[in-house]
């Protein structure tokens, strides 16, 4: 035990360090290519995770969100000649707004219905960018977005943005730490698993998805102003299905329910793409095969698989009296009529989806 | 006047075009809650193949027969050896089909390239035809889509309503583990409906690839399509989808006609008032 808390120390110094100094020793283009991307991309992701996981939402409109704040910053200070500062605040605002407003539509329904609303709800924000041309510029988008000088910090100095980045990344991943062990974070788990029971224990379960969606938006739209800094420009393109879908996959290559593994997904997805498309045309069915592979083999993403390497190593019983329960919204029942016999230590280990203390209750049959 | 009427046939031939992607779309989903995200790639796959049957044999029937049969198969194919081991874990299940999406749009994107491809279509539903209202022509295909649609249509109602096969559907949308210990084969049933789903993807892919082009970007375009409709419609319902298809034609038309910039805004609209008011869609059943 002791032996594995001291390592588990030793790993998270390591990667405080190593990040910390990543610009000193890596090269620019390492820093602006993988560093700066897997950060913002994390920062999507990270807001994903939180409502997949802790929430049990899986929302395909957090590029959209991202997009949002994008564009209304980039339409502030670009197209209207604002101030910086404006197109922040008023793009996170706008995010935030957007993000309530999908969640009045969307929350009422669950699991996979949700996804679909969600979806159409991203889709549909897209068309509109592309058909817009006063405000957005249609299929174009503004170009010409850029990071600003605040007083003796040059924003656009790639070592300057890469800090500022890794800064803002480290406070949103503490910050939803925190969150998760409070009240409302607890509150939300506690929907995830059971949302009647929370109903009749008194807990408003409406406000509580709302909440946490809008919370999630404004997460988004803080990755939508860096990422759009960062691309100097924002199209429909930035917003694409293909974009929408990307972020689901570091997602789930991380592990849909590791807030870790927003980023380190995000690090595997960057570096996939970046030197993938150097020696192949087709990076992008590398993606989609690695998306594949996890859905099928490791549900828990990279996280999960190397936890799960860990456990075999040290075989040590740390998640004693923790019981795992699928990450999907029913139960895998095997399906009837199925001539296959499923192996049932096979299924055991299918189900570690999440790891959490209490022990859920049946779920609610779906009729 | 005119500008009305021939607006409003633009809506329904839509419509009808949006019915046969979704009714493939919904019927996968009634029956094994399969969410299929990759139904836009199979209308895209369905587009090509038939584009290039039609390119090589100069024979456009044969192309609405073959490209829809070839993506049937892909359609069993995929259901048996990915979503077959993973049934019932819905999250899994959608991830596993945007895999597919991507992996299909990507090669289709090698194979074919980013340029549009046009049918040949046969002369006897090419060109215009005089409707005799208003004196107005109108494209003969496009009144030739309205009627495969309406084919179809009745089929899948002949289908469900009327045959033993549509009776095991009708029972295993309600209680899938009830109709399994009555002794009928759930898996056969499954992978017929969802080659069958698939096989309606692939129609109208080819159906929709004549009317306009066949171009990367439609798998995206055509799936948010068939979303709309069934939520709006109701999922799981193929009523529900011909419903849900007309309205959401009828509305992007008129929008696209009289509001250009902001017609996507009216179709959102329209989901969000239909969600506000019946969740579950207008002929859907509480979930």
């Amino acid at each position: 035990m002791t032996i594995l808390r001291v390592a588990r120390i030793a790993c998270l110094i390591a990667i405080v360090l190593f990040l910390l100094t990543f610009p000193l020793f890596a090269s620019q283009f390492l820093v602006v290519q993988i560093g700066i991307q897997s950060l913002f991309l994390g920062i999507v992701a990270l807001s994903l995770i939180f409502l997949a996981g802790y929430g049990g939402m899986v929302s395909l409109a957090q590029m959209t969100l991202y997009g949002a704040s994008g564009y209304l910053l980039a339409i502030l200070t670009v197209t209207y000649n604002l101030p910086w500062f404006v197109g922040v605040i008023a793009g996170l605002l706008f995010s935030t707004l957007l993000a309530a407003i999908f969640a009045l539509i969307s929350v009422r329904s669950q699991g996979i219905y949700f996804i679909m609303i969600t979806l159409a709800e991203a889709m549909l924000v897209f068309y509109y960018a592309d058909q817009d041309r006063i405000f957005t510029n249609g299929h174009t988008g503004i170009n010409g977005v850029q990071a600003p000088t605040v007083g003796s910090l040059v924003l656009t100095d790639p070592t300057t943005f890469y800090y500022m980045t890794l800064l803002i990344a480290a406070l949103v991943y503490l910050g939803l730490r925190y969150l998760v062990r409070s009240p409302f974070g607890l509150a939300l788990q506690g929907i995830r698993d059971n949302a009647q029971r929370m109903q009749s224990l008194g807990f408003y379960v409406y406000a509580h998805r709302v909440a946490a969606f809008t919370l999630a938006g404004l997460i988004a739209g803080i990755a939508g102003i860096l990422g759009t800094w960062y691309d100097g420009a924002i199209s429909p393109g930035s917003i694409d299905l293909t974009r929408t879908i990307n972020i689901l996959v570091i997602a789930v290559l991380g592990g849909l329910s590791y807030f870790e593994g927003a980023f380190i997904g995000a690090t595997f997805f960057v570096v996939v793409t970046t030197y993938a498309s150097s020696f192949t045309d087709r990076f992008n069915t590398l993606i989609g095969l690695a998306l594949l592979a996890v859905a099928l083999f490791f549900p828990d993403g990279l996280v999960g698989l190397s936890r799960k390497t860990v456990q075999l190593i040290t075989r040590t019983t740390v998640w004693r009296g923790r019981v795992p329960i699928p990450l999907s919204s029913h139960k895998p029942v095997p399906a009837p009529g199925n001539s296959r016999t499923v192996a049932s230590d096979s299924v055991a280990e299918d189900e570690q989806f999440m790891i959490v203390s209490v022990k859920p209750e049946e779920e609610e049959k779906q009729p | 006047m005119s500008e009305f009427i021939t607006v409003t046939l633009n809506g329904l031939t839509l419509g009808g075009l949006y019915f046969l992607v979704a009714s493939g779309f919904t019927l996968v989903f009634g029956l094994m809650r399969v969410v299929n995200l990759a139904h836009g790639s199979l209308y895209l796959l369905g587009g090509y193949i038939g584009w290039s049957i039609g390119n090589a044999t100069g024979n456009w029937v044969l192309a609405v027969i073959l490209a829809p049969l070839g993506v049937a198969v892909v359609g069993v194919i995929l259901q048996q050896a990915l979503l077959r081991r993973i049934q019932g874990q819905d999250l899994r299940e959608a991830l596993v089909t945007i895999g597919v999406s991507i992996v299909v749009a990507d090669l289709l994107l090698a194979q074919y390239g980013g340029q549009n491809y046009e049918y040949t279509l046969p002369d006897i539903i090419n060109g215009p035809v005089n409707l005799g209202i208003a004196n107005l022509t109108y494209p003969a295909y496009r009144v030739f889509i309205l009627g495969i649609a309406l084919v179809i249509g009745i089929g899948l109602w002949f289908l469900l309503r009327r045959t033993r096969l549509g009776m095991i559907i009708r029972a295993g949308i309600d209680d899938r583990d009830m109709v399994s210990a009555m002794g009928i084969n759930v898996q056969m049933v499954f992978a017929i409906v969802f080659g069958l789903g698939a096989l309606l993807a692939g129609l109208a892919g080819v159906i929709g690839g004549s009317n306009l082009s066949v171009r990367p970007g439609d798998d995206g375009l055509y799936l948010l399509y068939s979303l709309i409709v069934v939520i709006i419609g109701g999922m799981g319902s193929v009523g529900g989808a011909a419903l849900g298809a007309l309205l959401v034609g009828l509305v992007s038309q008129y929008g696209l006609a009289y509001i250009p910039t902001y017609s996507i805004l009216i179709t959102f609209a329209l989901m969000i008032v239909v969600l506000a008011v019946r969740p579950q869609g207008l002929l859907g059943r509480r979930v």
